[in-house]
């Protein structure tokens, strides 16, 4: 057991995660043709107001369907052959088609950001059922944010919720979602603040009688995933390009987190979890340790928890698992040396 | 580890021709996440750094360990996507706040953002959306840009963008209207010469008469990238090599503006930090008179 490494993911100055935007567009457009070749418009410009003209726009290029349809579905233009009064035909291309660079652009740019988070989601669809699954996500879940950093956030819950029903193929909505917060959980952890963490100096300091009534908090860098499928392990195969498929159901559990600039994960024992989710859920290292023994039934996991704890305890602690040590004496209370 | 950055420069930023006495940085690029181990291992000879601001906010993790890392041996410039200047919205001064600390906790040396809106109702498309150039939006982003400048105790430096439409209702062009507004609302101008090309092909305007409406003692800072061309138009995508009318345009309108700092884009594909770092010193033989 004391054997489990966990695997880095990314280390070093090499890191995913951290969406490029800049001033760009997304190129490999495929514009919407006009349904029919136009003259340049003699007919005045519709009159609206800069934000009415600016909601139509929106409304436009965010359209979830065929832009031909989004730039007559809120009123300002009433028929196509109206829209050169308000966008300009160019030297090459008729209004619409230059209008969908933007309808394009949009989900485009979002799809893209979502492959960033979610490789192995990708992966496990394939490229274009995940676009699909995307246009919904981008549907459900319009950006609000300044940035795409937390884009992501809600894809584990939008596929526990059926995706709007987009179809997935035969992949199972549980595994899907459990991978998509393994993925998360990597996100998460890179933007989250590197605050000090407690020490082996710490814990090694810490008086043995004290043990029983700590405390150990999770460290703002880490997160315990528990699962219905294997996905770390379906995750680590595909990182290692050995071509996994979806596994059959089987609880699992993996901390993710990051010590230093490096992402880690770690699968859990049943001993390992229920020890670290009574941690993690406010509990006493005392009370956290019988929950050992409340749930796991298996003799032989339980003698090699016996054994292994302690070195478990400094695996956890020199990857900085925990934030601090809480004593009832607040005295002995440390997160560093 | 390049320990002397900041004073390499001092040389560069002796020479000043803008009116808000921002320094000329030279030659730089845009901070990309794939260069950091190069940057921060062989410390290249490199003027400065610009980073894409909304990259390094609401995050406390790994991008900012490693823009402070950076932020200690070069000049670093903000470049912003998401303030949305132009849009109808309310300006998000929640955004304005942490764009401002990120600006102070960097020491950035000047903060630029796009003549567009980027959103509506509080939805953000994270793309540079056109504005229809009319008196009625020059009087609503004046008005905005001074109440970003007031709060920023700084001149915003505004960038003209590629644009794919040209609004039936606009009264004005859009070197025009970057002028009106720049002049107006006092603010500064990020000269984006590819984004100048780009329109012009896209729209079919001449890119001589743009650069000729330039107000240059206003120009602190010009753009350089690759970009797509489809035939019926092209696509901003900052990838690939610089093309030569580009450079071109760039040594026209660095040379009125008797020299800028100089940043070349480059986002997709993109390639390892040497390649990239030579293509952004192409300009070096296209600024001739003024080259430094």
């Amino acid at each position: 057991m004391t054997d489990r490494k966990p695997s880095p993911l990314l280390g070093g100055a090499t890191e995913a995660f951290v969406h490029e935007r800049a001033s760009a567009t997304p190129r490999n457009a495929v514009l919407e043709a006009a349904p029919a070749a136009h003259g340049t418009s003699t007919r005045p410009p519709v009159v609206a107001s800069f934000d009415r003209l600016q909601s139509w726009f929106a409304a436009s290029v965010t359209h979830a369907g065929l832009l031909s349809e989004g730039v007559v579905a809120d009123g300002l233009v009433s028929r196509l052959d109206e829209l050169e009064r308000v966008v300009t035909r160019g030297p090459r291309l008729g209004a619409l088609e230059r209008l969908g660079v933007y309808h394009h652009g949009y989900r485009a740019r979002l799809v893209e950001c979502l492959a960033d988070d979610y490789p192995a989601v990708q992966y496990a669809l394939g490229t274009d059922t995940f676009e699909a699954l995307c246009h919904g996500y981008i549907a459900r879940h319009p950006s609000r944010s300044p940035n795409l950093n937390a884009y992501g956030q809600h894809m584990s819950a939008f596929l526990v919720e059926g995706a709007s029903g987009v179809d997935l193929g035969t992949a199972p909505l549980a595994f899907l979602a459990g991978l998509a917060t393994l993925e998360w959980a990597l996100v998460e952890v890179l933007h989250a603040a590197a605050a000090p963490v407690l020490s082996l100096e710490t814990l090694q300091s810490t008086p043995p009688d004290a043990w029983p009534s700590a405390r150990l908090p999770r460290a703002d860098t880490v997160r315990l995933l528990r699962l219905a499928y294997p996905v770390n392990a379906y995750f680590q195969a595909w990182r290692t390009d050995e071509a996994p498929t979806i596994p059959t159901a089987a609880a699992s559990a993996t901390v993710v987190y990051r010590h230093e600039l490096t992402l880690w994960r770690l699968d859990l024992t049943p001993a390992m979890t229920a020890l670290l989710s009574a941690l993690f859920g406010g509990e006493t290292l005392g009370d956290a340790l019988a929950h050992i023994e409340r749930e796991v039934h298996d003799a032989e996991e339980l003698a090699e928890a016996e054994r292994s704890v302690m070195i478990w305890f400094r695996e956890w602690v020199a990857g900085g698992v925990f934030a601090r040590i809480e004593l009832p004496d607040a005295n002995l209370e440390g997160a560093c040396p | 580890m390049r320990v002397d950055g900041p004073q390499a420069n001092a040389t560069n930023e002796e020479h000043v021709a803008n009116r808000f006495d921002l320094p000329n940085l030279g030659i730089g690029l845009g901070l990309r996440t794939v260069h950091y181990g190069h940057i921060l291992e062989h410390a290249p000879d490199v003027g400065w750094f610009e980073i894409i601001s909304e990259n390094y906010m609401q995050t406390e993790g790994k991008p900012l360990w490693f823009l402070d890392q950076i932020a200690e041996r070069y000049p670093i410039v903000m470049h912003g996507v998401s303030m949305s200047i132009g849009s109808s919205d309310p300006l998000n001064w929640d955004y304005l706040r942490e764009f401002k600390a990120l600006r102070d906790r960097v020491g950035a040396r000047w903060v630029s953002d796009h003549l567009c809106w980027t959103g509506i109702a509080g939805r953000n498309t994270h793309d540079l959306l056109p504005i229809p150039y009319t008196e009625e939006a020059l009087r609503h982003v004046v008005s905005r840009v001074r109440e970003v400048q007031d709060f920023l105790e700084a001149p915003l430096v505004i960038e003209n963008p590629s644009t794919y439409v040209e609004f039936s209702g606009s009264t004005m062009k859009e070197w025009e209207f970057l002028r009106a507004l720049t002049e107006q609302a006092d603010c500064a101008i990020l000269l984006d010469v590819n984004n100048v090309y780009v329109s012009a092909y896209n729209h079919g305007f001449d890119p001589d008469e743009y650069l000729a409406a330039i107000p240059y003692d206003r120009v602190v800072q010009f753009h350089v990238a690759g970009h797509t061309h489809n035939g019926t138009h092209i696509v901003d995508t900052h990838v690939g090599p610089v093309v030569d009318p580009v450079w071109r345009l760039l040594g026209h309108a660095h040379e009125r503006a008797g020299g800028a700092s100089i940043l070349l884009e480059w986002d997709a594909d993109i390639p390892p930090f040497p390649v990239a770092h030579a293509e952004a010193k192409k300009a070096e033989q296209w600024i001739g008179g003024v080259a430094r």
